[in-house]
């Protein structure tokens, strides 16, 4: 194909991409050294400089929704990889009927509307709920709700509803597998534990390192679950992401530089985890010419 | 991998299987329950699991009124949903070209949206699913069509610009909404665009667009070169031969990257929400009921959230195929 031809075929997607994406990114960059509410915004913003970012660095609230988004992405991701491995090697023990029926319900928290499913998850808890009644009958009612159980709340919806795509992707993985490579294995009486540890690992493992990552940058800017979540029982906003925070800097505090300055600081953060990423499929490319 | 015959092993598959099971759609089982729940039973202090089901939360919902033959009217809508649901699933055995029994669906399933307004005393919330229809299907539509060149031509054009223009895209895809959407508000009050549908179907596209690319660029790429070229030796220039030669063996890779694009717009939130003001989309209907001050809305709530989950799982269900694949390629390939 020219290289006419190409620009002639990608143009309205390239155009939309520029106009949408790269424009307001560098709008953006611009709004995050002013200072501008939602009521000055007819008046036009004014010049702060570099103050929101200095502003932000020594803000502890920051740092906090900093360290809670860390550790939300440091446990959810390898809980998610851990128990979708495990499911899609059960999966796999299945015959194909009975599999399509478990694999119709694992998918259903992936599918539902990331609020709607954490709404749903949240009545569990409401005081009306069942585990809430159960967990009743252990702690005094100051046990629950405290912010221990609102961050494991947070965590456990984590796996939940992100664990159904690493089993699908697994499970597709694990139909490549090779099957002379299988066969000779129990040819020469490998047990099912040592063919999981030197051939599907092995076998899924640039996969997983994809999935990772991907999971990765999803889990750093997780928003509406949390936001659903901690509408209500959220104990001094210690339950709070980056995102979360970033979004009440916007619309509670209206310090809407001051958001913009946050949300390029996360940008820059998904950047760090994403380079290896994008180094990785840059070389692919280069490969597939 | 090959079977396992040990029976106590098999046992404990079946049994993970089944708490995972569990696990999955407890939260989905409960719902409907309070769902179905007067405000007594819902709010009762031990969780009750045998009550007497009622409809009033959705009628409360979905109704300002309630009309005097409503359990006519409500059989009749179900009927015809029934109907449509069926000529879908059984598209292949009606000796009819399928592409007309899609548009016969499509056409009565707008007629019927038009047309129950006319009849019943709707409330609000219809008008977010009406709102949520339009922009779905408007995104698809538009991301689609855009993307299938991109994807295209991403996909045969061996040049250095094709893989800085899927690098960037790759790099979009991960950034996160808050950063661009403060941009498009200034822009769109500006423009007086500010709660129109036309500003939401915009954004989503775009949001979508570095998704789209990339997935059909994998589909695209399955397919053997030498198909448009031979169209193209026989003198076809090269739109005629994408659009007469590639799009009718693209059908399964489209129609898995639609449903892809359907889920990503029907489930934005945290955009929608800052981007307008009354014409909501029903992931943005939720926010009055996450406060939950009101008893009284926790059955609404879940009223609500059931009926936002049900037409995305008639949809997934219709083409649960499609959604497998989609994953799988969107994974394995990358």
């Amino acid at each position: 194909m020219k290289r006419s031809t190409f620009f002639a075929f990608a143009a309205p997607s390239i155009i939309l991409m520029v106009l949408l994406m790269v424009v307001p990114l560098l709008i953006s960059g611009w709004l995050s050294t002013q200072f501008l509410t939602f009521q000055t915004m007819k008046d036009g913003p004014q010049f702060v400089g570099t103050e929101h970012y200095v502003t932000i660095l020594s803000d502890p609230r920051f740092w906090q929704s900093f360290r809670f988004t860390a550790a939300y992405t440091f446990i959810t991701v390898p809980v998610r990889f851990f128990i979708g491995f495990v499911i899609a090697l059960m999966l796999d023990q299945l015959t194909k009927t009975t599999r399509g029926v478990y694999l119709s319900i694992f998918l259903l928290p992936f599918i539902v509307v990331p609020v709607v499913g954490t709404l749903m998850f949240k009545q569990l808890f409401e005081p009306q709920g069942p585990i809430y009644y159960m967990l009743r009958q252990y702690f005094s009612y100051k046990l629950l709700y405290n912010e221990f159980i609102v961050k494991t709340l947070i965590i456990v919806h984590g796996v939940w509803y992100v664990t159904p795509y690493v089993i699908v992707t697994y499970f597709a993985g694990l139909q490549t597998l090779p099957k002379q490579l299988m066969e000779a294995a129990s040819i020469d009486g490998a047990t099912f534990m040592q063919k999981i540890r030197h051939i599907v690992v092995p076998h899924l493992s640039s996969l997983t390192v994809l999935i990772a990552l991907i999971s990765l940058m999803d889990s750093y800017r997780v928003f509406d679950s949390v936001f659903v979540l901690t509408e209500r029982m959220n104990p001094i906003y210690k339950a709070d992401t980056v995102m979360t925070y970033t979004f009440q800097t916007a619309v509670t505090l209206q310090r809407l530089g001051k958001s913009n300055a946050m949300a390029l600081l996360t940008v820059v953060g998904i950047m760090i985890v994403l380079i290896p990423n994008l180094i990785m499929s840059y070389r692919e490319q280069i490969e597939e010419r | 991998m090959e079977r396992i015959n040990n029976p106590i092993a098999r046992l404990f598959v079946y049994l993970g299987l089944t708490l995972f099971a569990v696990y999955s759609i407890i939260p989905f089982v409960w719902t409907a329950l309070q769902s179905f729940k007067n405000f007594k039973d819902a709010n009762s202090r031990t969780p009750k699991f045998i009550f007497e089901p009622t409809w009033d939360n959705y009628a409360e919902l979905w109704l300002r009124s309630i009309p005097e033959n409503g359990a006519m009217i409500s059989y009749f809508i179900i009927a015809i949903l029934l109907v449509l649901v069926c000529l879908l699933l059984f598209v292949e055995y009606i000796p009819v070209k399928s592409s007309y029994i899609y548009w016969f669906c499509a056409a009565s399933f707008a007629l019927l949206l038009w047309g129950i307004p006319q009849y019943v005393d709707v409330n609000k919330f219809y008008d977010y699913f009406i709102n949520t229809v339009i922009v779905t299907v408007g995104t698809v539509v538009i991301s689609i069509s855009v993307g299938c060149l991109a994807g295209y031509s991403l996909s045969r054009y061996t040049g250095m610009a094709a893989v800085v223009v899927l690098i960037s895209a790759l790099a979009f895809r991960a950034l996160p909404r808050l950063a661009f959407i403060l941009p498009y508000y200034w822009i769109a009050t500006a423009l007086d665009l500010l709660d129109t549908r036309l500003l939401v179907i915009i954004v989503l596209v775009a949001v979508n667009q570095p998704f789209t690319i990339w997935m059909l660029r994998s589909f695209f790429m399955d397919i053997p070169k030498d198909l448009e070229e031979s169209a193209m030796v026989d003198g076809a220039n090269r739109l005629v031969a994408f659009w007469k030669v590639i799009i009718p063996i693209m059908w399964p890779g489209i129609i898995s990257t639609a449903l892809f694009s359907l889920l990503l717009s029907y489930n934005e939130f945290l955009l929608v929400r800052l981007l307008t003001v009354n014409n909501w989309t029903l992931p943005v209907a939720m926010s009055p009921y996450l406060g939950g001050e009101d008893p009284r809305h926790l059955m609404i709530a879940a009223a609500a959230s059931v009926s936002a989950t049900v037409p995305i799982v008639v949809v997934i269900l219709l083409f649960q195929k499609h959604l497998v694949k989609g994953l799988a390629a969107g994974a394995v390939k990358g």
